[in-house]
């Protein structure tokens, strides 16, 4: 089932188009939402959740028309926004279980979960303490908490890492990862940061000047076609890429002592042929791996003007 | 995340418990600056002295009705003398000055620190809408307002009633206790809206008060000179209706008019009180002024709250 389908949506701030006749379907799960700066990853968020009004197109999210049935979506939704944002003069726990009763939760229940989702994510020690008075990472922790408490079917995260030390970094994505997974929680992600997006998620949607442009499972994207690995020899030895090459193999990359080779024939001889080849080349190997794309040549060759190889998923 | 918690399974988990229905989400809104007003010493400080004409009237009139006992007297002139309906149309006049501190302290700024801390994507990213939000915040800054502006009333309402009823405070004016419950809720009524009108132009409260205080004085100085005038020069009807032309006017125009008196000053014989006070405004020009100024705030807020800033 999909969590959100957008057809043709287009969204216009005056004269500029935010979002050019996107459509996407976005399946359950952990879900990136990719693309550089200003690509409409934010504007679509706020179109989900009925913060601006379309031009054109529409769609649904959890079953409920965009256009018609914001409350009944963002009753199922918790928000994270990218900037920092808190009801002035609340402590922690105050503030969560007011987001909490915001949503509809019995004043009791509301605190109570409060003090459950202040556990959860980290902040049980200060919870009493002013929000005003958090640090940058307490701050993105209780964003985290207020968007959780109503139990959400869907989490929209926005730069959930923003302005977080490397150790505040990890315990977010732990805490994304943990909810995202196995939890019955449906996350979108939306990030420039790709390796938080590595990280956390299954699937990404790459956006760019409004339009999709890449779309699937990270690892499908990552793969190479020919299933190509990458030999790792203890040295830079000539003969290994030669004598692979003859006996059928194409060599297709070499950096130092590192080879990415296509074996011939089925996909399990592979480690066997290129055995086979280190022996005769008397190379020794130190490391064998499936070769991948990085996320980030993902990134890069869909946002290119001129990629140098298809990606799938991408709107016309 | 901690690992020494009292809370003993820290694994996320969904919730199922109960959820009230959408329908009056606003009233989780007014609810919780009713809360936070509540804590704030500001307001029972500025809430109690909001009533200190009744306060020193019922001394007053304690004092007066204790020594004339004592010197054997059977009815006291001067508590004959008194128009006892007038007596709450000056408590809500001389409250004004308070329930604009109130105001400031409880309700300037509601909006413009929710902008100011980016509150409105918390508010309007749950099922709430816009016009829950702004209903909430009106209702939570009118309902103090109005028990600030009530309270004391009715305490003194009571006092006289139960103290004085051989001097008519209640044969003469039989309606007041329900005429109380209007009058109160004018001054509430706008001033919430004035709250959140110019609290959401601003994203500071301090400077959505200076506004309202600014709006607040300037009305008063305009209308003061437009009462000198029109006890002095003229007995025109524009000049009277435009001493009426303020923040705190407006609310005594509307009280005078649904208390059914023109005003009066206590020290002053009946025969002469229309020279120094002011009548009551004409009902259409009061009515049109209150309600059109309280729209007008109403939908300057709902026009400036949005959760996002969209440009072009």
């Amino acid at each position: 089932m999909n969590v959100a389908e957008i057809r043709g949506l287009t969204v216009q701030y005056g004269a500029f188009t935010a979002l050019n006749g996107l459509t996407v379907d976005i399946p359950e799960g952990c879900i990136g939402l990719l693309g550089p700066n200003g690509a409409g990853k934010t504007t679509l968020l706020k179109t989900i959740l009925g913060f601006v009004n379309p031009a054109a197109g529409g769609g649904k999210v959890l079953g409920f028309d965009i256009a018609t049935q914001g409350r009944q979506i963002r009753q199922q939704i918790g928000l994270m926004p990218e900037q920092d944002c808190h009801i002035p003069g609340m402590t922690a726990v105050m503030f969560v279980a007011y987001a909490g009763e915001l949503a509809g939760m019995p004043k009791e229940h509301a605190l109570r979960r409060a003090h459950e989702v202040l556990e959860y994510c980290g902040l049980g020690e200060a919870r009493y303490r002013n929000v005003e008075t958090y640090s940058t990472g307490m701050k993105q922790r209780i964003k985290f908490a207020q968007a959780l408490v109503h139990g959400p079917k869907l989490l929209l995260l926005d730069e959930p890492t923003n302005g977080l030390d490397p150790r505040g970094r990890e315990e977010m994505l732990d805490l994304v990862q943990s909810v995202s997974h196995g939890k019955g929680v449906n996350v979108i992600v939306c990030s420039h940061l790709l390796p938080d997006i590595e990280r956390t998620c299954d699937e990404v949607v790459l956006v760019m000047n409004g339009k999709l442009r890449a779309h699937g499972l990270i690892k499908d994207l990552k793969k190479i076609e020919g299933h190509p690995f990458d030999v790792e020899l203890r040295e830079p030895n000539a003969a290994f890429a030669e004598i692979a090459a003859n006996k059928g193999g194409t060599v297709l990359d070499v950096r130092s002592h590192t080879y990415r080779i296509i074996a011939p024939g089925i996909r399990e001889d592979a480690a066997r042929f290129l055995l086979a080849c280190a022996k005769d080349a008397d190379a020794q190997i130190r490391g064998l791996v499936a070769a991948e794309r990085s996320l980030e040549d993902v990134f890069l060759n869909a946002i290119s003007t001129k990629p140098t190889f298809d990606i799938p998923g991408a709107q016309a | 995340m901690s690992v020494i918690s009292p809370i003993a399974d820290l694994t996320y988990r969904g919730y199922d418990g109960p959820m009230n229905t959408a329908d009056h989400r606003w009233w989780a809104i007014a609810k919780m600056m009713m809360r936070q007003a509540i804590k704030k010493k500001g307001f029972w400080i500025c809430g109690v002295l909001s009533g200190w004409y009744y306060m020193v009237m019922m001394v007053v009139f304690y004092f007066v009705d204790v020594l004339s006992a004592n010197a054997g007297a059977i009815h006291n002139q001067f508590l004959s003398n008194i128009n006892w309906k007038d007596q709450f149309t000056t408590g809500i006049s001389t409250a004004q000055l308070f329930l604009l501190f109130v105001a400031m302290v409880i309700g300037i700024g509601t909006i413009a620190n929710d902008n100011r801390a980016n509150a409105l994507l918390v508010y309007l990213s749950k099922p709430c809408t816009k016009l829950d939000y702004l209903i909430g915040k009106w209702v939570g800054i009118f309902i103090p307002l109005y028990c600030v502006a009530l309270v004391p009333g009715l305490i003194f309402w009571a006092y006289i009633a139960m103290s004085f009823r051989e001097y008519g405070s209640v044969s003469s004016a039989p309606w007041v206790p329900l005429q109380l419950l209007v009058i109160s809720a004018f001054p509430a009524f706008l001033m919430a809206s004035l709250c959140v009108g110019i609290s959401s132009l601003f994203n500071q409260g301090r400077n959505a008060g200076f506004m309202l205080f600014g709006a607040y004085f300037v009305s008063n100085i305009f209308t003061k000179m437009m009462g000198g005038i029109y006890l002095l020069v003229s007995d025109s009807r524009i000049i009277k209706d435009l001493f009426y032309a303020s923040v705190d006017g407006l609310s005594i125009g509307m009280a005078k008019l649904a208390m059914f008196t023109d005003g009066s000053t206590m020290m002053v014989q009946r025969s002469q009180q229309a020279a120094v006070t002011v009548g009551r405004p004409d009902a259409w020009f009061a009515i049109l002024a209150f309600f059109g100024i309280s729209a007008l705030s109403a939908w300057v807020a709902w026009t400036r709250i949005r959760p996002v800033e969209v440009v072009g």
